[in-house]
């Protein structure tokens, strides 16, 4: 599973950075300037080779700051705020970072209190043989930088307001985006908003867990009962109406399935409403009614597919000796059912539920993107859209590592359920 | 010379008629009923996309101001949608395209799906062994994610729909065909050819892959109803084709803006889509109880 999880890990940073020239411009809009461009790439990290970006993205890119700053470096809670922030710790023990105002080095010291002392700090300045002087530090936005006295390099900022963009001085000349790594937790900084994408990532799969789990408990005892009901009346009209329902049930497309609810039961019945807007973080718990339409969709895609399992696996059960057998004895019909048939029939669709995760996370991508839902996939889609590298990634990882789970977890359920089966 | 020309079989008596192969190639369609209605709804599609220009006067892109997000009519059997294209032209001619994308793609995973399985089961050993961990890695993914990530890099075309779908498909034809050749390969005929001194890629495409077609072809099968599915997801997702051409998919993801107006233009595309996997699951479903008899 480890292997498999860096093979994967692999693939998902091979396809989303190989080509990373044309993020910038679709974050910058199309009338951005080749300078642009490549201040924004280089401000981001992604002028470093491709095996550096691996290693930031999976294990971090603190420690390798750490060697040339010279300086543990720390990600600590601002007192006062939510927001977490790289500070490089002095001798004393007081976070300290800097900022570069003309010629003059700035050091920032963040006080217990959440307070900044500023004070000038030109004494760090380390100046070589051509008599440049250079100096590693951290600077305001989370990156170790590089600066370079009277160097004259500007770089482009975005204003947080206007969104446009203004050329400022700076002596930056190289920069490395601090992070801690997928593994230790933090996948980075997203693009598009700016925010650390752990933090988003965490709430929306939150959501999405609700969801989903939401979704399950309806969907599993329902495909099981109407699954074992179809089974049992093999042939008869019962199981035709069941078995043809699922069969549309799967083979319509979500997208569809939820668009005609949104109509049926939003626009015309006006019954529950047709869009999920959460204007607060436990939103949906104050509003659980939002929650009915995605779950009926994901049900109806979900409730097929699981139906015509349990119902192939039950016919299969039903047909063996050993039900001859007991039928011959002359034991109840319902004793039959059961004692003999179910456990051996419900191995099969337990199993294919579990392998059924991936599928599930399929259907929720397109469910959230419909009804708007802020969940794991609706973030994947929309970072998808712009481009926001960094969440894709995260994103990306974590439902991987979700579906292997389940895939081991359903392993060790089987055994559990299968006695025929050991693993040694 | 003589002694050859006698031991050669007389022609005729061997060789069918080519009539004949296609009733025996038929034959297993023939007998399921399921397989038939499979049949008739994908022949229903692929009719009418071939036909398209004979049975609709109206072109896909052809707009009708007066008929703006109108329902059926005489002038437009199903109704039109937003900008007054004609419903039903935009029907076939999506049609056309999904069915030259979805083959094509399941084609696509086919060759390489084949070849990395027949490698795989054949050879065993550590070329086995990479090759399926890598390929158990890309089946780790759910689809859906694979597509996302594949076309948000590429940027969303025809071409790169078919090599998300390859990539996402291939693994899972790789897989099957390996299980495939693992039992094949212990069979006499192959010990036979290795006696021989055939060449492994002769064994593997001539020997191994011939007598493993059934359940890869009904197999495939399926996998043609799921790309159906994804390319009309992706579309609708708007990742697919770029507008303003017609893909059932994009089609559904316009109309939904308009719905309240008219239900229409996401009605049909939808019902479109779910019939051509509906009737590829019953072909494939039928394919496998016949081929499954016979055995």
């Amino acid at each position: 599973m480890l292997l498999t999880m860096f093979i994967v890990s692999i693939i998902v940073f091979g396809i989303t950075e190989i080509a990373p020239g044309n993020v910038a411009r679709k974050i910058l809009g199309a009338f951005a300037t080749p300078e642009q461009e490549e201040s924004f790439r280089r401000q981001l990290g992604l002028d470093h080779p491709l095996y550096v970006r691996y290693l930031n993205l999976l294990i971090g890119s603190d420690w390798r700051a750490e060697r040339f700053v010279g300086m543990p470096l720390e990600r600590i809670k601002r007192p006062g705020t939510e927001f977490y922030e790289w500070w490089a710790m002095d001798e004393d023990g007081t976070p300290i970072r800097w900022k570069l105002e003309g010629e003059d080095l700035i050091a920032l010291r963040l006080q217990p209190d959440g307070t900044v002392i500023k004070s000038i700090d030109n004494g760090r300045w380390q100046t070589d043989e051509s008599d440049v002087s250079t100096f590693w530090g951290i600077d305001m936005h989370d990156r170790a930088i590089l600066w370079e006295k009277g160097s004259g390099q500007t770089y482009w900022l975005r204003t947080k307001a206007g969104g446009f963009w203004v050329e400022k001085a700076s002596g930056a000349k190289k920069y490395i985006p601090l992070q801690k790594g997928i593994v230790r937790g933090d996948p980075g900084i997203s693009v598009q908003t700016g925010r650390p994408v752990a933090e988003t990532l965490f709430r929306r799969l939150q959501n999405s867990a609700i969801l989903a789990a939401i979704a399950f408990v309806i969907v599993m005892p329902l495909a099981l009962v109407l699954g074992l009901i179809a089974g049992l009346n093999e042939g008869k009209a019962i199981d035709r109406i069941l078995s043809i329902g699922s069969l549309a049930g799967t083979s319509t497309p979500e997208f569809a399935t939820g668009i005609f609810l949104i109509l049926i039961f939003a626009t015309w019945l006006k019954l529950v409403p047709g869009a999920t807007v959460f204007t607060s973080a436990k939103a949906i718990f104050e509003k659980p009614e939002m929650l009915v339409l995605p779950v009926l969709t994901l049900t109806l895609i979900e409730l097929g597919y699981v139906l015509r399992i349990t119902r192939a696996s039950m016919v299969e059960v039903m047909g063996t000796a050993y039900i001859r057998t007991a039928f011959l004895k002359g034991l109840p019909y319902w004793r039959i059912v059961f004692k003999h048939a179910l456990r051996n029939a419900l191995m099969a669709p337990i199993t294919v539920i579990m392998l059924h995760v991936n599928w599930l996370m399929g259907g929720l991508v397109v469910v959230e993107a419909i009804f708007g839902f802020p969940g794991l996939g609706n973030y994947l889609y929309k970072s998808g859209l712009y481009k926001d590298i960094f969440a894709i990634e995260a994103v990306a990882l974590v439902m991987v590592f979700l579906a292997v789970g389940t895939q081991l977890v359903a392993d060790i359920i089987y055994t559990f359920l299968n006695p025929r089966i050991r693993y040694a | 010379m003589g002694v050859s020309e006698q031991a050669r079989p007389p022609v005729i008596a061997t060789r069918r008629s080519l009539w004949q192969c296609f009733r025996d190639a038929l034959a297993p369609i023939l007998a399921s009923k399921v397989a038939l209605v499979g049949l008739g709804l994908v022949g229903f599609w692929v009719f009418v996309a071939i036909f398209a220009p004979l049975i609709s006067p109206y072109g896909p892109l052809e707009q009708d101001p007066e008929a703006m997000n109108l329902g059926p009519s005489a002038e437009h059997p199903l109704g039109a949608d937003h900008l007054g294209r004609d419903l039903w032209a935009r029907l076939i001619y999506g049609a056309r395209t999904i069915l030259v994308l979805a083959p094509l793609s399941v084609l696509c995973a086919l060759a390489i799906g084949t070849t990395l399985g027949l490698i795989g089961g054949y050879f065993g050993g550590w070329i086995d062994e990479i090759v399926m961990r890598i390929l158990d890695a890309i089946m780790a993914f759910p689809v859906i994610l694979l597509y996302l990530i594949i076309i948000v890099t590429l940027g969303p075309s025809a071409i790169n729909v078919v090599i998300a779908i390859t990539i996402a498909g291939a693994p899972g034809i790789a897989r099957l065909v390996r299980s495939l050749t693992l039992d094949i390969r212990t069979r006499e005929y192959i010990a036979a050819a290795e006696l021989r001194g055939e060449n492994p890629f002769y064994i593997m495409f001539v020997e191994i892959l011939p007598n493993a077609r059934g359940p890869i072809i009904v197999d495939a099968m399926l996998r043609i109803g799921y790309a159906v599915f994804a390319i009309g997801t992706l579309g609708f997702l708007g990742l697919g084709l770029p507008p303003p051409s017609p893909d059932w998919g994009s089609m559904v993801c316009k109309g939904r803006h308009y719905i309240w107006l008219s239900p229409w233009a996401v009605l049909w595309p939808s019902l479109a889509i779910s019939s051509l996997v509906i009737g590829l699951n019953l072909f494939a479903d039928g394919l496998r109880e016949e081929t499954m008899r016979y055995q």
